[in-house]
């Protein structure tokens, strides 16, 4: 108990230096820019910008449904902002019953997905950012958890990705619904706020078997122990970033555009595998796995994450060995 | 280039096209030259970000799909019982349009036996997750979204990988949440996605 006020002065130095390798890899950024933005409303945007916002900064705490096809799971989630950091928690109170919570969370420790979204001064500078990659609208929005919303519809400007409809508390900027969007305008997954509440009061208490502590990857992270050969991935949709900095012989990397993200892992296998492919949807998630020879060493590529069956194989295309 | 037909090429790219798409697209392909040109497009495109030659997207396409549907409306005008027949033909080459988009200008290749033993439907029905499809009629192509060749499949093996890419998704599902909580705007909501939470 007496080692808990050492854990957040450890994360918050970490951070720093999460802020500062994004903020170095900015440059590279804005020299890819074009002059004018596809998608950039600046409404919407700013809507974007203080949702980003509000999401690490705002007390909250309510119950949220998650509607997959014909599957509705239902959470309760809570977050709470004391000085510098914060802490949250979701607890599952239909199937399993577990709990996963991340206390003391310093609100300056902003991730690359986060940074994405805050797009507002790059764009005079000409750095579209997330705008080159989904046109963004403001729509009326209707009513979510008792609150009033507004709607904002995220089109992806190429086939990399999916489209979301986000509905934002109007007074607070708090994302109360996502839908994510597949091809043919289909609802692939949907979260929602059923009930909200602004009062730092925690809820009562649901019962549950199993706590995990959140983890806490990031840019400054280095992961030392080698699972694998250095590889790498050749080829990333555009806007996609990495969300850690693992090192070249971790079995994992992860790529974040914003909106969404997916990893990739590799392992070697000790025999060979007759080639071949597979997927599986869930939601929004698409797992694809694929086995090959890889210049003479047997691999198993599994591309999981909220994107298009054809991203996850294009990714998994291009993984090579690092010479 | 209408926003219906590009969602029709967008299907057949991620291989989730129907009838009616495939269709759609085989319908235009031929006086479509914006169709070709955005074919063309994706194609360069895809092709400069994996870093691979360009000159492999410069294959037009056009040509080996027009001279599969002059095959198909020939035969069309040969009476009724080719009438009768012309739906079965039509997937055959929608089979073919489809490949030859999916493939991306790349590796032409000639595949003898078909993999799904569906002939050309197997494209038309959606029933390959692999890009690995056979058609009547016109020439037969290998469907890679990159520089290797996409493993030929037999059934057994099929069904042996679905479950691999389950077991494989259960397996990763968490890891994989860690990074989504803190770069996408839901915060830990998507640990819901979960199957089974471990510690």
């Amino acid at each position: 108990m007496n080692r808990q006020p050492l854990l957040p002065a450890r994360r918050a130095r970490l951070c720093r230096g999460a802020s500062l390798s994004f903020i170095l890899s900015l440059p590279l950024f804005a020299s890819m820019a074009s002059a004018s933005c596809p998608g950039a409303d600046s409404a919407a945007l700013g809507w974007l910008n203080r949702m980003s916002h509000s999401l690490h900064e705002v007390s909250y705490h309510g119950v949220v449904t998650l509607q997959r096809g014909g599957d509705m799971q239902v959470m309760q989630v809570s977050h709470a902002v004391e000085g510098d950091s914060s802490s949250e928690s979701m607890t599952r109170l239909t199937g399993q019953g577990a709990q996963v919570e991340r206390r003391d969370h310093p609100l300056h420790c902003v991730h690359p997905g986060t940074r994405l979204l805050q797009v507002g001064a790059g764009l005079q500078a000409g750095d579209c950012g997330i705008a080159d990659h989904y046109r963004f609208k403001v729509d009326e929005g209707g009513r979510v958890a008792g609150r009033k919303a507004v709607r904002i519809l995220i089109e992806p400007l190429d086939m990399y990705r999916f489209g979301y409809v986000m509905e934002l508390d109007r007074e607070t900027g708090l994302l109360l619904k996502t839908q994510t969007i597949g091809r043919g305008d289909k609802v692939l997954e949907q979260f929602q706020f059923a009930s909200l509440s602004y009062q730092t009061r925690e809820p009562a208490p649901a019962e549950v078997s199993l706590v995990h502590q959140a983890q806490h990857p990031h840019p400054a992270t280095v992961v030392s122990a080698p699972a694998t050969a250095p590889w790498q991935v050749n080829w990333l949709p555009g806007g996609f970033t990495a969300t850690d900095a693992p090192s070249g012989a971790a079995a994992r990397r992860s790529y974040t555009d914003g909106l969404a993200v997916f990893s990739v892992f590799l392992e070697e296998l000790g025999r060979d595998i007759r080639p071949g492919e597979g997927v599986v949807r869930s939601g929004g998630t698409t797992s694809y796995t694929r086995g090959m020879d890889l210049t003479g060493q047997a691999v198993l590529i599994t591309v999981i994450g909220e994107v298009p069956v054809n991203t996850a194989r294009m990714v998994a295309d291009s993984v090579a060995w690092t010479n | 280039m209408s926003e219906r037909m590009r969602e029709s090429l967008s299907a057949l790219l991620d291989d989730e096209a129907n009838e009616l798409e495939v269709q759609r697209v085989l319908g235009q392909v031929q006086d479509d030259e914006q169709l070709r040109q955005t074919w063309v497009r994706y194609n360069l495109a895809r092709d400069a970000l994996s870093g691979h030659p360009l000159h492999a997207a410069k294959v037009d396409i056009s040509g080996s799909v027009r001279a599969a549907l002059a095959a198909e409306s020939a035969a069309a005008a040969g009476g009724w019982k080719q009438r009768v027949l012309r739906p079965v033909a039509s997937l055959a080459v929608a089979a073919s349009v489809a490949a030859t988009v999916v493939i991306g200008g790349q590796q032409l290749a000639d595949i003898g036996a078909d993999p799904y033993g569906q002939g050309g439907q197997a494209v038309a029905a959606s029933a390959s997750p692999v890009g690995l499809v056979n058609s009547l009629g016109a020439t037969s192509v290998q469907a890679s979204y990159g520089n290797r060749a996409v493993p030929v499949l037999q059934p057994a093996t099929h069904t042996a990988y679905r479950e691999l890419a389950r077991l494989r998704m259960n397996k990763y599902m968490q890891e994989h949440v860690e990074h989504a909580a803190l770069n996408t705007p839901q915060g830990l909501i998507p640990f819901a996605r979960v199957p089974e939470i471990r510690e």
